[in-house]
């Protein structure tokens, strides 16, 4: 029997997501005049399907890549209205790919726990078009003294903080 | 159901971050340093959520280890009746999501469908509900177990935690029989007796002797005659009743108690509900298992009988029986007692079975075969023999079969098939007229 055919509704409706969010992040460029090759969508397509059948698989992780990919060699760095799409698309894809991740393609997922991430998911998204405004207004503004020197610390301060974060927990 | 008291397995893992978590993090950090590196701004629009996803499971990075605990509610039940099992959990105040995976053992239904359930912590404790649907020992309980923390960012296990043994008894299908056995022949009891006693069934009038019960004079007859008369009656017993299951193998599909029944399956549920029926009516009633483990009850009555006998029936083991263990030289040695019946259920297929039930009606012992086998019984296929050759091996131990069930008529042992409720009614009667007459028998 097809996994399909087993799955529960929730499951379903979850997968939909994690399939269409990365194919709409990519097309997401098109109206912008710089439509993807056919040789690009494929794979895309391809990869997403493999991250909707497995969404804890680090399948997720190249696609997302590829997108990103392809963001940065089409429109270089114009900033398009599109770009809140694609981080939408991208945002719902992997949200509901931790959702669907709960547990085997088969666990139903409750009505309760779809509207708590919901929720969160509009607490999320509520930062694009943050992110796009502030964008666009310092777009052109002359960098401040030391920008890239605390840009650089502060991505290392990250970097650390998550290696300690995803440490081993283990208590002694 | 018999509820247990806990019996629990704790099992330890630790946190790990989620694949999700490792995603956002990879993903936002590739292309905040690709939009430093190359300057877009786009790629930092994409970025920013996941950022924030990234930084809220962080957040939530737990800091304690979960003690996980899981326990059934009842650890004998009969099939069909169910039972839940409970996950008990502690130091989980950092845990958001709970995730369950029950094992599927065969025979068992589970709910939620397929034994998977995950819910929000808030919701309180998933429960899955688990149904044995066919006699028997089964393992039952096991099951994976993850928690997540809020936002997703780290799981714990998943972690298998042990079931637990549980003694699935046979389900008595509804049964009554209002026939009185062939010899009722021990103390006080409900069945009617041959000789004269203290029951209830008239037997007779007679003239007064010393010693009769003023109370027992029947007045009216006493007038008429001009001579005391007093009424007679006979006396009520119980008796004793062997079950014989025969357990040496298998046949025909079992799907459980919603589904087709296998030969076994009609046995073992023909002898619980026989001996549940006999022990009501206050009868000694004892169980001989002719199969590899050998099973069996001696004759009781009560209650805590009829348990110890359902007990013994969900822990048959089907095989031949052992070197020594109630045969001799292919005979089987029931240790029937004076008096008892005898109640066989057997898909008659074993020559020691019909051997046995053909010995004991010609020495004069009250023997009744139940025939278990089902109508669509067929044997099983197996790799690498031709089914063509199966089938007619098949129709020729079926053949035999009705060979040995028409001597056995011959014999005066009446076999009937299983039906449920009135199975043995009319065979019981017409053995229990036929106790009533003289016969000779053979020794």
């Amino acid at each position: 029997m097809p996994l399909v055919a087993v799955l529960p509704t929730s499951q379903l409706l979850l997968r939909a997501l994690v399939l269409l969010g990365p194919v709409v992040a990519l097309l997401a460029t098109g109206p912008a005049g710089h439509w993807p090759p056919w040789w690009v969508v494929v794979p895309v397509v391809g990869l997403a399907g493999a991250f909707a059948a497995v969404p804890d698989s680090p399948v997720g992780v190249g696609l997302f890549l590829v997108v990103l990919v392809w963001w940065t060699i089409s429109l270089g760095d114009d900033i398009q209205p599109a770009a809140m799409v694609a981080a939408a698309a991208l945002l719902v894809a992997h949200l509901a790919a931790q959702v669907a991740s709960y547990g085997p393609a088969t666990l139903p997922v409750e009505l309760a726990t779809l509207r708590l991430w919901g929720l969160r998911a509009v607490v999320l998204l509520a930062t694009i078009p943050a992110t796009w405004a502030a964008a666009r207004l310092l777009r052109g503004q002359p960098e401040p003294a030391g920008v890239w020197i605390l840009a650089t610390a502060a991505a290392v301060a990250a970097t650390v903080v998550a290696t300690v974060a995803l440490g081993d927990h283990r208590e002694a | 159901m018999t509820p247990t008291p806990s019996r629990v397995l704790t099992a330890t893992s630790h946190w790990r971050p989620t694949a999700a978590l490792g995603r956002a993090l990879v993903v936002s950090g590739i292309a905040l340093a690709v939009a430093l590196v190359v300057g877009d701004p786009s790629l930092v629009v994409i970025a920013a959520p996941f950022v924030l996803l990234v930084a809220l499971s962080l957040v939530h990075r737990p800091t304690r280890e979960p003690r996980l605990d899981s326990h059934l509610d009842h650890v004998i039940l009969h099939e069909g009746q169910g039972t839940t099992a409970r996950l008990a959990m502690a130091d989980v105040d950092e845990v958001e999501f709970v995730t369950r995976v029950a094992g599927r053992p065969p025979y068992v239904a589970l709910r939620p469908s397929g034994g998977y359930v995950g819910r929000l912590l808030a919701e309180g404790v998933p429960d899955v509900e688990i149904s044995p649907r066919r006699w028997g020992r089964r393992f039952l309980g096991e099951e994976y177990v993850a928690l997540y923390t809020p936002w997703a960012g780290f799981r714990y296990g998943p972690i298998a935690l042990g079931g637990q043994q549980v003694r699935v008894l046979p389900v008595t299908p509804p049964y009554d029989s209002r026939a009185e056995v062939p010899q009722p022949l021990g103390l006080v009891g409900a069945h009617r007796s041959r000789r004269p006693g203290s029951g209830t069934e008239l037997a007779g009038i007679r003239t007064f002797q010393a010693g009769d019960r003023l109370r027992r004079i029947n007045w009216r007859v006493s007038l008429r005659t001009g001579a005391l008369h007093v009424v007679t009656t006979r006396a009520e017993e119980d008796t004793g009743v062997l079950l014989v299951v025969d357990a040496l193998a298998d046949h025909g599909p079992s799907d459980g108690i919603d589904g087709a029944a296998s030969s076994l399956d009609l046995t073992v549920r023909a002898a619980a509900a026989i001996a549940e029926h006999h022990v009501r009516t206050g009868d000694r009633v004892a169980l001989r298992v002719v199969g590899r483990g050998g099973e069996q009850v001696g004759y009781g009555a009560g209650a805590r009988h009829l348990r110890m006998i359902q007990d013994r029936l969900s822990t048959i083991q089907v095989g031949e029986v052992a070197e020594g263990a109630g045969a001799d030289d292919g005979v089987l040695r029931l240790g029937v007692t004076g008096g008892a019946v005898v109640i066989v259920m057997s898909p008659m297929l074993a020559e020691s079975v019909g051997t046995v039930a053909a010995t004991l009606t010609r020495r004069g012992v009250t023997v009744l075969v139940i025939d278990t086998l089902p109508p669509d019984a067929r044997p099983p296929r197996l790799d690498g023999v031709e089914p063509g050759l199966v089938d007619l091996a098949w129709r020729m131990r079926r053949i035999e079969r009705s060979v040995v069930l028409d001597r056995l008529a011959m014999l005066g042992c009446p076999v009937v098939a299983w039906r449920g409720p009135g199975t043995v009614d009319d065979v019981m009667r017409r053995l229990a007229r036929r106790a009533q007459q003289p016969r000779v028998a053979v020794r």
